[in-house]
């Protein structure tokens, strides 16, 4: 999996591309964990995500958490299967999906 | 010579007949149409009863000939028309014939005779015999009365000349009734030979027709023979009794008139002499002399008796004083006393002399009578001019005459002017004390054969003659006429009793009897109905009753039978594996098995199961026979099989113990044959043996299937001590095995074609990568395609297993290994064209799973299994780690937010959503997860 981080002052635009697994669910936790600092809006794009897996949910919803605590978190471009993935856990109702 | 002549023409229809019916038969003559055919029978016979007509025998001024037989064969023997045809050439020529030189008295009767005969013939063979050629006897009865109906007719159109028609047929009717009889018969005969009919019909069993004609033949006969003797007798007696009073009649007649002569001669003299005595002032003696010496007064004696009945005068001196009372003969003429005029007596032998006088007497007035009396000698001269010639002119009958001759035989009447001569001359002689008067005799008179019969009066013979030959003709005639129109009426009779038991009993039985075969032949739906007479309605009606209350048991017994057999079928079915797929779990392998019985219950089994992990036993059986016995040695032979499977691994040593057992009280001779394998998922290898069976087919992962054969051993059940080889077959993932029951191979269409070997070759290999499920469902079709509606006679089994292609890893459940495992899984989806939506989800799922036990199970070995088949994907992990069965966890509550969420179990709550079914097993110290997922393609 690729993460790009696009920062644009206290804006965070994180493109993900490829899978969101067991095995690269760590690694965005850890980009999270470090530039989640002083962000007010950050924003998924998940256009090139083929999928999650629950690892993934769970550094989503982490990342929703830390969120809601200083600003807002947007989802966009999901493809057909991980809608039905957030739809499926409810998480089509904890994140806002654009 | 002539007889000879007519002899060879009643030959020629026979000959015809013969010659005719075996040219139809041989050649060209018989592909002519049925109207050709007929007309040129028609003429041939026609021509040849020209023959009879022109070649007849002449005799007594008719002509015996042999016409008749000729139509009547032909209408009897070749058909209605050709009789009809032949019958009216026939009776045409001879009504011409006339005119050059036959009878014309017979022209009307045996012209239309030969027409009768042809349709007589043609009637006869057409309604009394179906249309076929009848019997011999047949046709020697219908000669006999069409013969018959002939002579008759010569009388009926002759009536105005009876004699000469008597004559005629008295001379030809035997001959020709004879002739023409036997020349049909002939005929008839001929051709049954020819047609190799047998002549006596031997069968055990009479027809009822026969034995009713032959019943009525006889008492008709014997009626006939009876009626005819009778006749005879009766018309014999009648003609002698009637020629008797004819003669006595005529005899009576000539008496009268001669004494009638007599009698008013002597009383016109006896008056005379009365007239003188009462003009007589006295009577005397003498007076009576003188009276009685006067001319023409020649009498013997003149006697005067007064009123005391006393003779006071006479010219015999000695008879005065005699008392007229006292003599019988002189006692009747007392009544000239009692008021009576006149008396005369007839000439009779007096007592006291015993010469014979004759007495008149008439009443003189105021006193007494006056008798005078004739002697023989007197009365003759008397009357003899009178009697002469008197009878000259007199017929008795039509030939007969009267002759009167004197007391001395001297003839003085005879129509033949024999007057003057002697009796005797004539041939009668009567010698009158042995002959008695009015008694018939028979003599020769006059060179004929005569009756004759005499009596004595006033002296004179009369004798009656009629000729025997006339008194014989009416007699005769009576017999002719009787015995003719007898036969015809017992011939009617016959023929009207044949009809009407055909008609009434034979038909209507025959009726019955077809319906009562279809009924006996099992077809319960039709009905007897004869409705002609009472005794039929009630037999008719009887009969359905039988039949509908048959009816009611059989489809009674039907239902039971059909409900017993249906339950029989679900318990024979329900031991057969029938849950598809029965291993889930499984994705190594792919199973199927169908069973079509043909009968409710079948001989038929097919079985699998896993022996353990590692080793699945396959086999198809088939019994010996259908039907309740067979299945339920089937279901012998199936629990045996297993229950030796349970508990020994050899296949061979498995059949080799299920033989002995089977073997063990078949009384019913029954067997299996049976194809068994064991599947060793471990070593690839099928070890197998074969107890008769069919061979199985087999495919190499990507070939065809190609039949496997190995030297079968024997049946199951049929002898002990039978040893079974164990074969072994080398079964790789994605190689085939497909078994199958003869009735597969041996399945029959309409056309009696077996569906065999080849075509269930063919079949199977169209079917490419078809799951086992639909490779067995293709090859049904294609056999019921095959069969068409043909009946399915062998019950229908197959059973086909697949190795999937080899989908499996194992690994040691590290987080290292958690990429091998989804890129395994992901390289297996896409070797097998799954689409990639579908692979992002079983990848998450492999994510999910694989990283629970890696996390959680402790296991120290895991595997995964992935198979793809139809649209279906089969996931399966298996791990030795703890017990755990994450289907029983409840799911996450969804509705909570995000702060209070805990991540925790969502990703096998995820699983579950997304995979088509998750199911969770322990067994044999593994966790089995198994996901299975459908997708479109």
């Amino acid at each position: 999996m690729k993460i790009n981080s696009i920062l644009n002052g206290k804006s965070l635009t994180i493109a993900l591309e490829g899978r969101l697994d067991t095995t690269t669910a760590p690694h965005l936790e850890a980009e999270l964990k470090q530039s989640l600092e002083g962000i007010t809006e950050l924003a998924f794009d998940l256009t090139a995500l083929e999928y999650s897996s629950s690892a993934g949910l769970r550094v989503l919803l982490f990342a929703q958490k830390t969120m809601n605590r200083h600003g807002r978190m947007a989802v966009r471009g999901a493809n057909e299967t991980v809608m039905e993935v957030f739809e499926v856990t409810g998480f089509a109702d904890i994140l806002s999906i654009e | 010579m002539p007889y000879a002549r007519l002899a060879l023409v009643a030959v020629l229809p026979v000959i015809a007949s013969a010659a005719l019916y075996s040219f139809s038969r041989k050649t060209a003559l018989g592909r002519l149409g049925k109207w050709p055919q007929q007309i040129l029978y028609g003429l041939v016979f026609g021509v040849l009863a020209i023959f009879g007509t022109e070649f007849g025998v002449p005799i007594s001024g008719a002509i015996i000939n042999a016409r008749d037989a000729a139509p009547l064969s032909a209408g009897l023997i070749f058909g209605a028309p050709a009789g009809i045809i032949a019958g009216l050439i026939g009776g045409v020529e001879r009504w011409l014939a006339v005119y050059w030189g036959a009878g014309a008295k017979t022209q009307l009767a045996c012209s239309a005779a030969t027409v009768i005969a042809g349709f007589f013939g043609a009637a006869l063979r057409k309604w009394m015999f179906d249309d076929k050629k009848p019997a011999w006897f047949y046709g020697f009865a219908a000669g006999l009365v069409m013969e018959v109906l002939h002579m008759l007719m010569i009388f009926f159109t002759n009536m105005d000349d009876v004699q000469t028609a008597f004559i005629y047929v008295q001379s030809c009717s035997v001959p020709m009734i004879l002739t023409n009889s036997l020349s049909v018969m002939f005929a008839v005969l001929a051709v049954s030979i020819l047609g190799k009919e047998k002549l006596r019909p031997k069968n055990e069993h009479k027809k009822l027709s026969q034995s009713f004609s032959r019943w009525l033949l006889l008492v008709v006969l014997m009626a006939f023979s009876i009626t005819s003797f009778f006749t005879y007798v009766l018309q014999t007696r009648f003609t002698d009794r009637n020629s008797e009073a004819l003669l006595r009649l005529n005899i009576a007649d000539v008496k009268a008139d001669i004494e009638d002569a007599s009698d008013d001669n002597l009383l016109r003299l006896t008056r005379g002499v009365a007239k003188v005595l009462n003009d007589a002032e006295m009577i005397t003696d003498e007076l009576l002399v003188r009276i009685s010496s006067l001319s023409g007064n020649d009498f013997s004696e003149i006697n005067v008796i007064d009123k005391r009945g006393i003779i006071t005068q006479s010219t015999n001196p000695a008879y005065i004083g005699f008392d007229m009372s006292v003599g019988e003969q002189s006692g009747e003429f007392m009544a000239l006393l009692g008021g009576t005029d006149e008396l005369v007596q007839g000439y009779q032998p007096i007592s006291k002399d015993g010469t014979y006088m004759k007495y008149a007497g008439v009443a003189l007035t105021g006193r007494g009578f006056v008798q005078v009396g004739y002697n023989a000698e007197r009365f003759q001269q008397d009357i003899d001019g009178r009697v002469t010639g008197a009878t000259r002119n007199r017929h008795v009958g039509e030939s007969g005459f009267i002759i009167i001759a004197g007391d001395d035989w001297n003839i003085v009447s005879d129509p033949h002017n024999k007057e003057g001569q002697n009796l005797d001359r004539t041939g009668i002689w009567i010698d009158r004390a042995t002959m008695p008067e009015y008694t018939r005799f028979t003599s020769s008179v006059y060179g004929q054969d005569s009756y004759f019969m005499y009596a004595l009066t006033e002296g004179y013979y009369i004798i009656a003659v009629e000729p025997v030959s006339e008194v014989l003709f009416s007699r005769d005639l009576s017999v002719y006429v009787t015995v003719f129109m007898e036969i015809l009426v017992f011939a009617m009779l016959f023929v009207l009793v044949y009809f009407l038991v055909k008609k009434l009993v034979v038909e209507n039985i025959q009726k019955i009897n077809t319906t009562l075969s279809e009924i006996t032949g099992g077809n319960l739906d039709v009905s007897v109905d004869v409705r002609t007479n009472e005794e039929f309605v009630s037999l008719s009606d009887d009969i359905n009753t039988t039949v509908v209350t048959l009816k009611g048991y059989i489809a009674e017994a039907a239902a039971r039978i059909d409900k017993e057999l249906e339950v029989a079928k679900i318990i024979q079915s329900s031991s057969l594996p029938s849950v598809f797929p029965p291993y889930p779990d499984r994705a190594d392998f792919d199973i199927f098995a169908i069973m079509d019985t043909a009968k409710e219950v079948g001989g038929d089994f097919y079985d699998f199961y896993l022996l353990d992990a590692n080793r699945l036993a396959f086999l198809v059986a088939d019994v010996s026979g259908k039907g309740i016995t067979a299945a339920m040695f089937m279901m012998k032979a199936k629990t045996l099989i297993k229950s030796y499977a349970d508990k020994e691994g050899d296949v061979a040593e498995i059949l080799r113990m299920t033989n002995e057992a089977l073997c063990e009280g078949n009384d019913a001779e029954m067997f299996v044959t049976c194809w068994m394998g064991i599947l060793d998922f471990d070593r690839n290898t099928v070890a197998f043996a074969n107890a008769g069976h069919n061979p199985p087919l087999v495919r190499r992962r990507n070939g065809t299937f190609e039949y496997f054969k190995s030297s079968p051993g024997f049946v199951l059940g049929g002898l002990e001590g039978i040893r079974y080889r164990r074969g072994e077959l080398a079964l790789d993932p994605g190689d085939e095995i497909f078994l199958y029951t003869d009735g597969v191979t041996e399945a029959t269409n309409a056309q009696n074609e077996l569906y065999g070997d080849s075509r269930l070759r063919r079949i199977l290999n169209t079917l490419g990568d078809a799951s086992a499920d639909e490779t067995c469902r293709a090859v049904k079709a294609d056999v019921d395609r095959f069969v068409g509606k043909a009946p399915q006679f062998d019950d229908i089994t197959m059973l086909h297993l697949k190795l999937m292609p080899k989908n499996r890893i194992t690994l040691k459940p590290t987080e290292e290994s958690m990429a091998e495992a989804a890129a395994f899984v992901e390289n297996a989806l896409v070797y097998s064209g799954v689409p990639k939506k579908i692979i992002s989800k079983m990848n998450i799922a492999v994510d999910e799973i694989y990283s629970n036990i890696i996390r959680y199970s402790g296991a120290e070995e895991a595997d995964i299994e992935c198979a793809v088949s139809d649209g279906k994907i089969l996931l399966i992990f298996r791990d030795n780690g703890r017990p755990y069965n994450p289907t029983e966890k409840p799911d996450p509550n969804l509705t909570l937010s995000a702060e209070e969420r805990d991540i925790g179990g969502l990703g096998f709550f995820m699983v579950k959503k997304i995979m088509d079914s998750v199911v969770y097993t322990y067994r044999e110290g593994l966790n089995h997860l198994t996901l299975t997922k459908r997708y479109t393609e």
